[in-house]
């Protein structure tokens, strides 16, 4: 390719009245929200770099048929824009150049490849693109160095800047990025691995090669390779006998990672509560928390198709179809880069959902995001990006996940903590459909695989990026974290994949089909040899992105967008056909057997030879060990205030980023692609006061629903995780309730983010931080049987520690808690706006002084710099309660008797009258004295902002109320007050006025803080 | 003579509206196939079977480029006189969304008589820079020859898209699609009363992306050859409305739904 020539095209946008040029734009923008830096202008230079066999005139062709639009963009060949006079008569103060580094992902250049190829078709397979962009700034403040702004504009992990300064500007001395040509790979031949070496030397093994396995692994490891049958299977298959080769070290290091095998949760646990005094052993979480409830509740009811084996639990939604739903976390990846990591959390998650059974189609996708604060202004250690960057890139990966898949996104939260700034938790979720049954008859949700099938691998090659990142997101994060880790998705590779994977399903074509997430080959093949009894894998077919590769990271590489699919031999005609019309690379890789073995070729070579049942049966349970002592906090500290400040207390509480208006940044992700949008994200006269469960019609005419929603609430973690846990679940299912899920056919999600909690010289907190993982677990086991609520899928993530200038930042442990039903009629379906000015506003569920740990106490201590603690009662659940008075208020929703619902959570009663306010552009007249009934000590504090569990705000028609309170009679169902018109919102306890405020004033603080900036 | 007007509804490459593209051409009365563009290409189907085509929204190749670019160029090169065969026949297209930018962008909107397949205006970047989902409301010109408008005064809709300014680098051009009706539907006010559209750009977030005279959708001279950013395909249903549960209404089909009506009905009482 050397003496190939090498196109340079610039594009940018012409200089038109009435044009702005809103790349640059977008720039500035950003410049003045996240850091405050107001620059004069800028303008972006898009660059293509084509190396290719063209004639300057074929060259010349391509500026304005592919990479310029020729009514609105000025374009060049080989010739910068930068010297044009007419496109840039005054010359910029500072140019930046940026691109990717060799090896990284690069869309708009795959795309540019595949638009030189329609054009020029001749050119297949010996034309190559890369993308670059330069910034043109003007104005740029004095204090401000080039080096700052180019450090915001790339990511030093995955992409190169070139700086012009000011000087070099004058000279007309351009910045440049070169093509970014791969140094060629040498292939490694597999090597063997001696483990007869001491315990210290096999940790080192481990540790050096990034295996994330402890002792006791590598000695079973070891164990395995001394068994004399062992050693002669291996001889008589050419292998070594008394060692691994490094392809089969890597492949279990995979297997056996925390991230693949949930070895935590699988753990035997000895658990002692210092409150208590009991004293106990669990064998495993999972089984005897998750499990269990499920299956208990599954043999109760005839709708859990398929749960906790597959890539998402299934459940049936009607007679005709299935649903399903999986949420995955995508936390370190997006700490390094933020914008890939979190793109492939998202794409990766649709993964599973087009894995599960014979093939599932995501319809929806949730997000929810855990973040520092993005007002911080402490020092950000090295190696770490500030919260607001991370929130504004990780945002645009899911954005551009999502929107370019056509999956709407239809719910989700953004939440913040200076824990997070370590770590940030990027929960991606999918929900997905299928027919229950195929054309073929067969039952969508159960693969169909038998020896004999063809290994297919479909979709996107293998490359050296995503090496090892499900053992390293199995490790803590620090400075040396792996750049190979990070990956940026493909979501069109992706989509056209999809299209040809359902139609292949329809066809009947698919007999077996998982995803390539963490683990990739290694995970994917190996999983589904489980099913048939093993499988033959031949490394030396699979397409790379690059030659070179070595066998183990061929098996290991966890390069995006690649499913593995079985199909029968009598099929694979058809299917690679499909593939073709598809433009969709499908590689016959191997053949599942049963043999017992996962083994894996390289050509004639065999390299690896793993008995099924000890990659998957051989990893020793974790032994570890959990003490509960309960923390202890100081009091808050209430101010003297009167009802005026009370009201301002109320509007820096709506300023605060939890719960702050987030519209800005749901908007721009799409919510209504499929055309099933019943109830959105935001709703309300405005169309800005926000909503709380999603509802889809996902089949277009028909009036059945699924209704999505989310519960998070790690504040409560501080105090004890078992209100954190009882928390997010009542908030994920009263979110439902809200909308009018019916409550016969629900099921649950559990996405556990945790810090380590294995006790040792870098964790001396394990045993505490694991009491807290046993706590959420006994709640969610309680919890979910309390609502009959089955947890169909789960995840856990357990690392979530960074180690940074020597200081250990750990997350507060937070469960997820993802929830989906039916709908049995969208045309009653509630929103949360209140709806006229008259309309009677009730209070469903019992308040008590309940404000430890609430956000109010959180905000007075950040305003007391600490001195108000956060401590006091915690809400405390009544599960039984809360189900019976929800099922009564879905009961007067299917009559029509409500108007309104919202969910009462961050902030309290105040903050949720103030919301459903924003949704009529009205006031309110509330009287909390009929809700102190509840309890013998409440005071304003606890009415207004506390943040007690299973309450929901109602409001009804004058003319309906009767029958509204008869239909919630037997339950704590309180009258308030009313919608007024006008700006005041007002709340008294009797004759005396509590607190009073101005809904324009809250309007602007609540929007104010979380603006993404405007162009 | 079959009296089922049929549907091609193109699909592949990251078009991701066709599931509902077919549902609404289907509940118009129609019958939709989706039908992937390389289907066309090597013949396995072909335009002439179809009475509508209609290029639905998504993110055809990631809208890198530009949005449409290379949908439109893989029409434009790979399926260009099968393109012009239909249009030229006289059968109604319709390009919504991204479908729309590839229509623009492949010349065939607001396009020319000959059918030159050459690009006169474009879908630039919303002024906001990024990619919004929001609803808005739009006004249709009673004068103009659009057949897929035809009787429409008011929609609302949502608007999904990040590139949809539409400008030209010729001003003179808009007036003469001014007058030949051209400029079929425009963004307006919802709080002004009909009829009101007007050539002074609306405030943001009206004009969702400060498009020239507040263009939200062209069509050709003849009035067959239409496209629009909004989606009216997602507006099938009154549930689907974002103000729905504020209102006192009879359940049933959505505004939108007139839009694909009106151009299976053209087919039923011209074409068939």
């Amino acid at each position: 390719m050397a003496d190939t020539p090498v196109f340079s095209y610039e594009v940018t946008t012409k200089d038109v009245e009435g044009l702005p040029d809103a790349r640059g734009d977008s720039i500035k923008a950003m410049f003045a929200s996240n850091y405050g830096v107001e620059v004069g202008a800028v303008r972006v230079i898009l660059r293509y770099q084509v190396r290719a066999q063209m004639s300057s005139e074929e060259a010349r062709s391509a500026i304005f048929d592919l990479f310029a639009d020729p009514v609105i963009e000025e374009g060049s060949v080989n010739e910068t824009l930068l010297n044009d006079q007419t496109v840039f008569p005054i010359a910029p103060q500072i140019a930046i150049a940026t691109g990717f580094k060799p090896g990284v992902t690069d869309n708009a250049a795959q795309a540019g490849l595949d638009g030189l190829l329609t054009i020029f078709p001749a050119l297949f397979e010996q034309a190559e693109v890369a993308t670059s962009r330069t910034y043109l700034f003007w104005g740029v403040p004095e204090e401000i160095s080039p080096d700052w702004l180019a450090s915001k504009l790339h990511n030093r992990m995955i992409e190169r800047a070139i700086i012009a300064d000011t000087i070099d500007c004058q000279a007309k001395n351009w910045p440049t990025i070169n093509f970014p040509d791969r140094p060629a790979l040498l292939q490694q031949k597999p090597s063997i691995v001696n483990l007869e070496v001491s315990d210290e030397k096999l940790i080192e093994i481990s540790q050096t090669g990034l295996l994330a396995l402890n002792l006791e692994e590598m000695q079973a490891i070891q164990a395995h390779y001394r068994n004399a049958k062992v050693r002669i299977t291996r001889e008589a298959r050419g292998l070594v006998p008394n060692a691994p080769t490094d392809v089969e070290l890597e492949c279990l290091a995979q297997t056996w990672s925390e991230h693949c095998s949930h070895k935590i949760f699988a753990a035997k646990i000895h658990h002692i509560d210092t409150e208590t005094g009991e004293d106990c052993s669990i064998d495993s979480l999972f089984k005897t928390h998750i499990m269990t409830p499920t299956l208990d509740i599954q043999s109760k009811v005839d709708w859990l198709l398929s749960i906790f084996h597959d890539n998402s639990g299934v459940i049936a939604w009607n007679d005709d179809w299935s649903l399903c739903m999986k949420a995955e976390t995508h936390n370190s990846p997006s700490a390094l880069d933020p914008f890939g990591g979190a793109m492939t959390g998202i794409v990766g998650v649709n993964r599973d959902i087009l894995g599960t059974g014979l093939g599932a189609r995501p319809i929806a996708n949730t997000d929810v995001f855990c973040f520092g604060p993005p007002n911080y202004s402490g020092a950000i250690p090295e190696g770490l990006f500030h919260p607001s960057r991370v929130f504004r890139g990780v945002h645009a990966g899911v954005r551009a996940g999502g929107n370019e898949s056509g999956i709407p996104t239809v719910n989700g939260a953004i939440i913040f903590d200076e824990r997070y700034l370590g770590k940030p938790l990027v929960y991606c979720g999918t929900v997905g459909m299928m027919p229950r049954r195929l054309p073929d008859g067969r039952e969508s949700h159960i693969k169909t695989p038998t020896p004999g099938d063809i290994v297919y691998m479909v979709g996107g090659r293998v490359g050296s990026d995503g090496i090892h990142g499900a053992t390293f997101s199995s490790l803590e994060l620090t400075e040396e974290s792996p750049s190979s880790a990070v990956q940026i998705g493909d979501p069109i590779t992706q989509k056209k994949m999809i299209d040809m994977v359902l139609e292949a399903r329809d066809l009947g074509l698919i007999q077996v089909i998982t995803d390539n997430g963490a683990g990739g080959l290694s995970s994917s093949v190996g999983e589904m040899a489980e099913l048939t009894g093993g499988a033959d894998l031949d490394l030396s077919v699979v397409p790379l992105k690059q030659a070179g590769l070595s066998a183990w990271e061929i098996l290991v590489s966890e390069s995006q967008e690649r499913m593995t699919i079985g199909v029968s031999t009598a099929d694979c005609e058809a299917f690679e056909k499909l593939a073709v019309l598809h433009e969709v690379e499908a590689t016959a890789v191997g053949t599942f057997t049963d043999s017992g073995s996962f083994i894996v070729r390289f050509g004639e070579q065999t390299v690896a030879d793993l008995p099924i049942s000890f990659l998957y049966d051989g990893c020793p349970q974790l032994q570890l060990e959990s003490e509960w002592i309960p923390p202890i906090h100081e009091p808050i500290i209430f101010p003297q205030v009167n009802a005026n400040e009370f009201g301002e207390i109320l509007c820096r509480l709506m300023a605060r980023p939890n719960v702050a208006s987030k519209e800005w940044w749901v908007r721009s992700y799409d919510h209504e692609v499929i055309a099933q949008s019943v109830i959105k994200p935001f709703g309300g006269v405005n169309h800005d006061a926000p909503g709380d469960a999603a509802v889809i019609a996902p089949i277009q005419g028909q009036t059945q629903g699924a209704v999505i929603s989310n519960g998070i609430a790690p504040r409560y973690s501080d105090i004890d995780a078992y209100a954190m846990a009882a928390a997010s679940i009542d908030e994920a299912l009263r979110n439902a309730v809200c909308v009018g899920v019916d409550l016969d056919l629900i099921a649950g999600l559990d996405n556990f983010c945790w810090p380590d909690p294995v006790e040792s010289a870098k964790t001396p907190d394990g045993r505490y931080k694991l009491a807290q993982l046993v706590r959420a677990n006994r709640a969610l086991d309680d919890i979910c049987r309390a609502y009959n609520l089955p947890c169909i899928s789960g995840k856990d993530s357990m690392k979530n520690d960074a180690i940074l200038d020597g200081k250990k930042i750990s997350v507060p442990p937070t469960l997820l808690f993802s929830l989906i039903g039916n709908h049995s009629d969208v045309r009653k379906a509630v929103s949360s706006d209140f709806k006229n000015v008259g309309d009677h506003i009730y209070l469903l569920g019992e308040t008590h002084q309940e404000l430890g740990a609430s956000e109010l106490a959180f905000m007075f201590r950040d305003e007391s710099n600490g001195r108000s603690g956060i401590g006091g009662t915690i809400p405390e659940i009544d599960a039984k309660r809360n189900l019976s008075m929800y099922r009564s208020l879905t009961a007067a929703m299917g009559a029509g008797l409500v108007a309104s619902a919202h969910d009462c959570s961050d902030g309290g009663l105040a903050t949720t009258v103030a919301e459903c306010c924003f949704g009529c552009d009205s006031g309110s007249i509330i009287d909390i004295s009929p809700i102190t009934s509840d309890c013998s000590h409440i005071d304003s504090w606890g009415a207004l902002f506390g943040e007690s569990l299973g309450r929901i705000l109602v409001s009804v028609k004058p003319t309906d109320s009767v029958a509204f309170e008869a239909s919630m009679k037997g339950h704590a169902c309180y009258k308030l007050g009313r919608v007024e018109s006008g700006d005041n919102i007002t709340f008294n306890n009797g004759n005396d006025s509590v607190m009073t405020a101005s809904m324009s004033a809250l309007r602007v603080a609540w929007k104010g803080t979380l603006d993404g900036g405007t162009n | 003579m079959v009296d089922t007007p049929r549907v091609a509804v193109l699909s592949g490459f990251g078009i991701n509206c066709e599931t509902e593209t077919i549902a609404v051409f289907e509940m118009a009365g129609a019958k939709a196939d989706r039908v992937h563009v390389n289907r066309l290409v090597n013949g396995e189907m072909s335009l002439d079977d179809y009475q509508i085509m209609a290029v639905p929204g998504g993110f055809s190749f990631g809208d890198h480029l530009g949005s449409g670019r290379l949908m439109g160029n893989r029409l434009r090169f790979g399926l260009r006189e099968q393109v012009r065969a239909f249009v030229k026949a006289g059968k109604p297209v319709i390009g919504i969304c991204n479908g729309f930018q590839v229509l623009v962008k492949m010349g065939l909107l607001p396009g020319d008589e000959e059918v030159s397949l050459t690009q006169t205006a474009s879908l630039a970047l919303n002024d906001s820079g990024h990619y919004e989902n929001r609803w808005a409301t739009l006004e249709f010109d009673p004068n103009s020859p659009c057949i897929w408008t035809k009787g429409m005064t008011r929609m609302r809709v949502p608007v999904r898209h990040g590139e949809g300014k539409f400008v030209t680098d010729d001003r003179t051009l808009l007036d003469e699609w001014a007058e030949s009706g051209q400029l079929a539907v425009r963004y307006v006010n919802p709080d002004s009363d009909y009829p009101s559209a007007s050539d002074k750009i609306l405030p943001y977030p009206i004009s969702p992306n400060q498009s020239w005279r507040n263009i939200a959708g062209v069509c050709d001279r003849t009035g067959l050859v239409f496209g629009l950013m909004p989606h009216p395909e997602a507006n099938h249903s009154t549930w689907l409305g974002a103000t729905w549960t504020r209102e006192e209404i009879e359940h049933g089909e959505g505004e939108g739904m007139t839009i694909f009506r009106n151009a299976v009905n053209y087919v039923k009482n011209s074409l068939l």
